[in-house]
């Protein structure tokens, strides 16, 4: 199902998409040598259906003539040969095309995750929202029809339209013509005329359907507070009053609807009736016969319908187009100023298992800001600024501060998915002269919202460290206090269900946690881990935390704007937003510049 | 899935009406079918026979005429099923919401809302091509098909029995290969969301893997979980597409039988040519119908899973809310007819702050109040007592049924046992005006904060608005302020701040004696929650009974009076 709200994008006329645009779908597009196969056998299967009835049609008007039979003969197998060649190479149309999109697919899919990887998660900020992301998934998914249902019918249908023209024409030209006439009239009324009244209805509708949806989605999610403050019926007579004016508009616009099928049998059917006007006063003269006469006139009706592939085609080229649109709006081929690039070659998907650069030691490594500022993609003032503040090995610091105060942001450039102006430095070195995947070996996050892989609880620690034993993970659950829940599922090959749907919000920061500290990150950041979890177990949860990743060889550097057990700690610092965004320490803590 | 739902009609009268427009278009398409044929195959026999156009020109006008008449229908058609389709759409909707509104929020809490509305948006709008492409086929199937075989078979006997032996062929076959792919195709289908989700979750999980340094690995895994999902899929299909297959081959292959054994006949001499062209024109016409419906069975599908959550909305034949419980009779329950588990101490008063009884009396009492979702007990024989001029704080571990126990006094959670305010049974109806509420979420709505505060009430009280905000902790924010759908535009703090705004407006401006809230401060800052405190504080000073969920210290430190919910024993 689709997002309720997305169907208020205004529609875009213009026909050729951009050259973005362009580079999304060519992702999606097989190469040539796998779709030429498909390609072919569409084409003979279309071109077998005119030449089924071409043949037909010849053999009835000549056996009225009553030839010997043996003159038939050819044309006898000819009709049983194009009957099964229709339906033979039709399948192996479908199964050659299938075949080359699905073979696609996986580098689509490829093609678009390399170019997310450089982006997240600052430059992905637009689609945080979960459904977007599946938004997202789903229009890569949508670009498989790109390939199978746009190109493919496309020139299937215009290579035979192209043959039964030129056949006719060979026989009788000015048959050929006319055909040729009604089919251009067809194309282009049938699919400009149409795109003109479609466009004009999406844009009368699409807004009414996105206030609808917007009325919907607050109804449905609000029921409680609308019955509870006697506020419901009013809500729905407001529902009714929008739903009813979705209905008059959809009635208004549906007189445009059948105006493409009802042009492309007018059409089909002119071009029958000028053959037929074409054809009869040439009868006999230069040899054109009766049955070449049935073969010319008939032809057009098994043309026009290979050619009714053209309008879903042509609706399916709509719908691919804006997914690509969408697509390519998330993921720009230019990663924005504010994301550091990888340094080696500017493509994240360089190795990064080579040997982080002797200056980051193991453990005991030293953070000093100075100065720091940061701005999100997009945004024109930046969300930090004149940071300054030094962690070092033993220290545990809360970060304080009200929300929008840039506590996440800062988080977010210490593992450098943002940028950063001022100086950063990792035992003296700038942080943006190190590749930002050696940056996080050094300095790891605990997110705000843990993402939880769709698997189990020993996969989601393994790859924090794929060498770790089931004791050394059962020892990491046992530090962040999971071993009873651990037990009562079943041990580490419970599953956490799709985004962790399976575990509690403390109990996906708790494993999010034994992962970091398998990972064993000298700088250990944490950012609001009680942002989504049941009030009145947060404090426990903090304290777990802290207690459990306490190390003299690690920093850890608590994000929370809630107080934090003060015994636990080391130092507070509070971020505050306005003016200058200064990082203060608690008056009886000193700050190191 | 059925060819067509009957529950459609029953929902949707527009679609009745449809069908019956539909069926009468798809009457007179059939006619001018017929009528095309045969007047085509007409001008072609008098031509070939030597006729000159000039004799006719009766003929050839009448198939312009019919060709015209063809394309209006076609168009009428079109136009038939894009109204049927948005006034059936339009029914289910306002059925739907109705339908919600009398189910209330504790039936809806069991149902993914998101989806819900999903399903009653743009999930109906799959509609679309069920009534514009797949019913007019279908009608057309049982309309045209038989109309054209008994033509063909007046006509020419042999032809009509190839098509009417032909025909039935396909829904058998294509049952037979339905049947022999169904269970592999499921898995397929099955596979593909995986594979999908997959992808959604390597995607979403994108920061995470770049903090442990897993990007890379993950594009290999994405590369080979692709190219298997490929060979298997592909063997799916090879049998899957024969179905397709099958149709286009009974089509072709039955097109071919006829102009052959036509063909043969015309040569010698027992049949007519404008016969032989005339039947040989409608035999792939007499198919056409039901290839399309094959064709866009797969579109329909889509229209129908959607309108099959919808009926499922609709039909469920569970009660509304109140009589759910079944065995509550007059709204009391003796506590001694309850099975004994576990513990049965619960709901004690663990804290009694002593401070001096605030002006007006009265009290707000649960007496053996007990509430069970499904077979497990979420509140068991609970008893306390609320008392008026208090502030009280109702706490215990997460999960224990503190929202629960307030859905009850809601009356959208049914419960055995009694409440009472002031000695009277509270209402279990929608008679509410007694008690202001705000939940644990905000639950905002598109439009100003005045607005937002004034939920309820038909006329905004503009200095009531500041008055409630101010109380509420929320005085810097601009009343005039618009927020986006779903309260967009206010961070979780200021929405937070906003609800309990609305439910004191609620409490000042009905003078409800009951105000509960919530959680109301676990997105608040130091300040703003004492603010709050300060504000309901005072709500209570003035004699009313102010109930707060929270386990917040400072809540908990500024109560009158504090009730601990333990959690019930489970065997």
């Amino acid at each position: 199902m689709s997002d309720p709200r997305a169907s208020g994008r205004p529609h875009r006329d213009s026909w050729l998409p951009s050259a973005m645009v362009r580079s999304v779908l060519g992702l999606a597009q097989p190469p040539a040598r796998r779709s030429l196969p498909g390609l072919v056998a569409g084409t003979v299967s279309a071109a077998s259906a005119v030449a089924l009835l071409a043949c037909s049609a010849w053999l009835i008007t000549r056996a009225a003539e009553m030839p010997p039979i043996l003159f038939l003969g050819l044309a006898v197998v000819g009709v049983r040969a194009f009957a099964l060649s229709r339906a033979a190479f039709r399948y192996l149309e479908r199964l050659l095309s299938h075949d080359a999109a699905f073979r696609q697919l996986g580098a689509l899919r490829l093609g678009i995750f390399a170019r997310l990887v450089p982006l997240a998660p600052a430059g992905l900020s637009g689609t945080r929202r979960g459904d977007l992301l599946t938004r997202l998934v789903r229009d890569v998914d949508e670009l498989q029809d790109f390939p199978l249902r746009v190109v493919q019918p496309l020139l299937t249908s215009g290579i035979v339209a192209i043959l039964s023209v030129v056949g006719v024409w060979l026989v009788l030209p000015a048959a050929g013509l006319t055909l040729a006439l009604c089919l251009v009239v067809a194309a282009v009324v049938g699919t400009l005329l149409t795109g003109l009244l479609s466009a004009r209805s999406e844009r009368a509708l699409a807004p009414l359907r996105g206030a609808l949806a917007d009325e919907v989605l607050e109804v449905v999610e609000n029921l409680d507070v609308l019955t509870a403050f006697g506020a419901l019926e009013s809500r729905l007579d407001n529902l009714r009053v929008v739903e009813e004016k979705l209905r008059l508009a959809a009635l208004r616009t549906s007189t445009g609807a059948g105006v493409q099928a009802a042009v492309i049998s007018l059409c089909a059917g002119a071009a029958t009736v000028l053959a037929l006007t074409t054809a009869i006063p040439a009868l006999g003269s230069g040899g054109f016969s009766g049955p070449a006469l049935a073969v010319v006139v008939l032809i057009p009706m098994a043309v026009f319908e290979v050619f009714a592939m053209i309008p879903p085609a042509i609706s399916a080229w709509r719908r691919v187009r804006s997914s690509a649109e969408r697509v390519q709006s998330v993921v720009p081929e230019q990663i924005p100023a504010e994301i550091p690039t990888e340094l080696a070659t500017g493509n994240a998907l360089v190795d990064t298992s080579a040997p982080v650069s002797a200056v980051l030691p193991a453990a005991g490594a030293v953070l000093e800001l100075t100065g720091l500022g940061a701005r999100w993609p997009g945004a024109d003032r930046a969300a930090l600024s004149g940071v300054t503040m030094r962690l070092t090995a033993g220290d545990r610091v809360h970060l304080a501060g009200a929300s929008g105060a840039g506590k996440t942001t800062l988080a977010q450039t210490l593992v450098r998915f943002l940028d950063y102006t001022g100086s950063y430095r990792i035992n003296g070195v700038e942080a943006r002269e190190l590749a930002p995947s050696d940056v996080r070996q050094v300095v790891g996050l605990c997110e705000q919202r843990p993402w939880l892989f769709d698997d189990t609880v020993r996969q989601n620690l393994l790859f924090a460290r794929d060498t770790a034993t089931d004791d050394d993970l059962l020892n990491v659950l046992a530090r962040v206090g999971l071993t009873d829940w651990m037990n009562s599922r079943g041990g580490l090959d419970a599953r956490v269900g799709e985004r962790g749907a399976l575990v509690s919000g403390g109990q996906a920061q708790r494993i999010a946690l034994a992962r970091a500290l398998l990972a064993d990150f000298p700088v250990l950041i944490v950012d609001e881990p009680t942002a989504n979890v049941d009030t009145g177990l947060g404090d426990t949860l903090v304290r777990d935390i802290l207690s459990a990743s306490a190390d003299a060889g690690r920093a850890v550097l608590l994000i929370s704007h809630t107080p934090v057990p003060t015994e636990l700690i080391t130092r507070t610092y509070t971020l505050t937003a306005g003016s200058g965004l200064q990082a203060d320490p608690t008056p009886e803590e000193a700050l190191v510049p | 899935m059925r060819p067509l739902d009957p529950r459609l009609l029953k929902h949707a009268s527009a679609a009745r009406w449809f069908l019956v427009a539909g069926a009468v278009l798809g009457l007179a398409q059939t006619l001018t079918v017929v009528a095309f044929s045969w007047f085509l195959s007409q001008s072609i026999t008098l031509a070939v026979r030597g006729d000159s156009l000039e004799s006719l020109r009766g003929t050839v006008a009448a198939l312009a005429g019919v060709v015209v008449v063809r394309a209006v229908l076609v168009w009428m058609l079109d136009v038939a099923a894009h109204r049927g389709a948005a006034a059936v759409k339009s029914q289910l909707r306002t059925a739907v919401m109705h339908r919600l509104a009398e189910r209330g929020p504790n039936w809806l809490a069991g149902q993914q809302d998101a989806r819900i509305a999903t399903t009653v948006t743009s999930g109906l709008d799959a509609l679309d091509n069920y009534f514009s492409r797949y019913l007019p086929q279908l009608l057309l199937t049982a309309i045209a098909t038989p109309i054209l075989v008994l033509v063909m078979l007046w006509q020419d006997p042999a032809s009509g029995i190839t098509v009417i032996i032909v025909l039935p062929l396909i829904p058998v076959f294509m049952i037979l290969i339905g049947q022999a792919t169904q269970g592999v195709q499921r898995a397929q289908w099955d596979a593909l969301q995986r594979l999908s989700a997959g992808f959604l979750d390597v995607v979403g999980g994108l920061a995470t893997l770049k903090i442990y340094g897993r990007e890379r690995r993950q594009t290999e895994r994405l590369g080979s979980l692709t190219e298997e999902y490929r060979g298997r899929t592909m063997k799916v299909l090879r049998v899957s597409f024969l179905s397709g297959f099958v149709l286009e081959l009974a089509g072709s292959l039955s097109v071919a039988l006829i102009a052959v054994s036509i063909g043969l006949r015309l040569v010698d001499g027992s049949l007519l040519l404008g016969v032989g062209l005339f039947v040989l024109l409608l035999a792939p016409e007499a198919f056409l119908p039901v290839r399309q419906v094959g064709v866009h069975f797969h579109a329909a599908a889509d229209g129908l899973a959607a309108a099959e959550e919808v009926f499922a909305i609709l039909d469920a034949d569970e009660p509304s809310r109140l009589d759910a419980s079944g065995d509550r009779v007059g709204g009391v329950r003796t506590a001694s007819a309850l099975p004994v588990v576990g513990q049965p101490v619960v709901g004690q008063p663990a804290v009694d702050l002593p401070r001096a009884d605030r002006p007006g009396g009265g009290a707000l009492s649960f007496e053996g109040v007990t509430i069970r979702r499904g077979d497990s007990t979420v509140i068991d024989r609970l008893s306390a007592t609320f008392t008026a001029g208090r502030l009280s704080v109702l706490r215990g571990p997460s999960g224990v049924g503190k929202s629960t126990l307030i859905g009850a006094l809601q009356a959208f959670v049914p419960f055995d046992g009694t409440i009472r305010l002031d000695g009277v049974t509270v209402p279990t109806d929608d008679r509410r005006d007694w008690l202001a509420w705000s939940g644990q979420r905000a639950g905002l709505f598109s439009g100003s904060i005045a607005g937002n505060v004034a939920l309820g009430s038909s006329v905004t009280d503009d200095s009531l608005v500041v008055t409630a905000l101010r109380l509420a902790g929320a005085a810097d924010l601009e009343p005039t302020l618009r927020l986006g759908v779903n309260g967009a535009g206010l961070s979780g703090g200021q929405a937070q701040r906003v609800a309990a705004a609305r439910a004191i407006y609620r409490c000042l401006a009905l003078d409800c004696r009951v105000l509960v809230l919530d959680e109301p401060s676990s997105a608040l800052d130091t300040d703003a929650e004492n603010a709050l405190i300060d504000g309901l504080a005072s709500l209570a000073g003035q004699g009313r009974i102010v109930i707060v969920v929270s386990h917040r210290p400072a809540f908990v430190a500024a109560a009158d009076h504090v009730v601990h919910l333990n959690e019930v024993a489970h065997v």
